[in-house]
């Protein structure tokens, strides 16, 4: 029964958006946007409710351990403060809210995003080696991109850019089509079978 | 003290390169590229008062390539008169797009209800663009500070996307995808998009199909439309440390790969 309703939900969902997708009638209008404004948005607050609740848990488990407290601390009181500082004083122009999302969060992602830049130099400095005829070409095809990206003005041979266009356009745009053409059929059948009830592993539980 | 390895010479190496090369300067000469000219000759060629959908898809991590992309956007559609609408379906981009559009409407003396405004964000991003399709309105009943959708003078007859001449995309990851498949496959809307570089290859299928109409990317495309629009900005501030950072790379690339053969010589020897 545990499994049985949600997979009835699920199903019978699903078929119906399929549907609605196709009808064109004021009704199958009002219940899609029924399902989009509504129904979506109420499912949503209540993964986000269970999401918040997980969240505090682990974390107030791990500072009870002693395991990388601090942090631990840090995570909680930025969870707790942002919603008061928006409750608060709201979220506009000059709100602290907006302050210490400009001034704390922004800097921090965007350092630790930074950060990719040294791995990248690293890793192309230990690993990216020719040692194959197919690992020579990425390579060479890398090194153009990098340098039809970068600007020479006058130091750049003129032919650079238009053989990486060349390589971006032709052999990597058909590796790209082919890998969407493959996930739009694989999101196709996966969508089938968990409506129609073959695919059960989103369910959890096991068997 | 734990003795300096060989990747804290190559991490010590590219901070000097990135900071002694923000501090030169020199600007190099950007010739803009036929992509971003198509975006700069459409956002042009559009009539005063024409509503652009600006969603702001996109992480705060990403804010330096995203911020001048997103500036030169917003600089040249205020400077045409046109008038734009701003929202966000990831949740940081709520608080980064909202900022970026006061920054640039107060260069251009726009005011907030008139010439522009921001809805903010709407989670689940899927039933957001197919909502969107069918009634703005009912989607985001109120702005982003709370004021109601009617109450906003530059709203009033926007129900759709019908009544939009495009919608733009600004995005570090793959959420233009959705509005491609959503927005343009269902609603027929005009997508266009401004994206971080890492994602050009992502969105080159779309560019070739026309489903999305034009695209600037990365820094490199920030600098050739602030070129276009003859505004300075961080895009070409940005791209004397990018070429370094490129340089150092493939010469990262040479040595290991010089270092790599010498070993492999040695060895058959």
């Amino acid at each position: 029964m545990r499994r049985r309703v949600p997979q009835l939900v699920c199903g019978l969902f699903g078929l119906l958006i399929f549907t609605l997708h196709f009808l064109t009638s004021d009704q199958a209008h009002r219940t899609y946007r029924l399902i989009l404004d509504d129904y979506y948005q109420i499912v949503f607050a209540f993964a986000l409710l269970v999401g918040v609740v997980s969240f505090i848990r682990v974390n107030l488990k791990a500072v009870e351990r002693g395991k990388d407290r601090p942090y631990r601390i840090v995570s909680l009181l930025g969870l707790l403060l942002m919603p008061v500082l928006a409750m608060g004083w709201g979220i506009g122009g000059d709100s602290p809210f907006l302050w210490v999302f400009d001034n704390v969060q922004v800097p921090m992602q965007a350092t630790v995003f930074a950060l990719l830049a040294f791995y990248v130099a690293s890793a192309s400095f230990r690993g990216f080696r020719a040692r194959s005829l197919p690992a020579t070409v990425l390579l060479l095809s890398a090194l153009l991109t990098l340098l039809s990206r970068s600007d020479l003005g006058g130091f750049m041979a003129e032919y650079i850019t238009p053989v990486a266009d060349w390589v971006r356009y032709n052999p990597s745009m058909s590796a790209r089509r082919a890998i969407l053409i493959g996930i739009g059929l694989g999101s196709l059948t996966t969508s089938l079978r968990v409506i129609l009830g073959i695919e059960r592993t989103w369910l959890g539980g096991g068997k | 003290m734990k003795q300096l390895q060989q990747r804290h010479y190559v991490f010590i190496g590219l901070a000097l390169v990135v900071i002694v090369t923000m501090l030169l300067p020199y600007r190099p000469e950007i010739v803009p590229s036929a992509e971003t000219r198509r975006m700069h000759e459409y956002i042009d060629s559009l009539p005063e008062g024409s509503v652009l959908l600006i969603s702001f898809d996109h992480e705060a991590s990403s804010l330096p390539e995203i911020k001048p992309l997103a500036l030169a956007l917003l600089r040249h559609a205020f400077s045409k008169r046109l008038k734009l609408i701003g929202i966000a379906l990831l949740p940081e981009g709520t608080g980064v797009g909202y900022g970026l559009m006061r920054e640039a409407a107060r260069e251009y003396d726009m005011s907030y209800g008139e010439d522009f405004v921001y809805l903010g964000f709407r989670p689940q991003y899927v039933a957001a663009i197919l909502s969107m399709g069918e009634s703005i309105p009912e989607t985001f009943p109120e702005d982003y500070l709370g004021q109601a959708y009617d109450q906003l003078p530059m709203l009033n007859g926007i129900e759709n996307y019908d009544d939009l001449a495009c919608v733009i995309s600004v995005a570090d990851g793959s959420l233009t995808t959705h509005w491609v498949e959503y927005g343009h496959a269902r609603y027929r809307v005009k997508v266009s998009a401004f994206v971080a570089a890492s994602m050009v290859t992502t969105y080159d299928p779309y560019l070739a199909s026309g489903q999305i109409y034009a695209m600037v990317s990365g820094l490199r495309g920030a600098a050739e439309y602030e070129k276009l629009i003859g505004i300075g900005g961080s895009g070409a501030r940005g791209m004397l440390a990018q070429t370094s950072m490129h340089l150092y790379v493939i010469l990262m690339i040479i040595i290991g790969n010089l270092i790599y053969f010498r070993q492999k010589q040695r060895g058959r020897g």
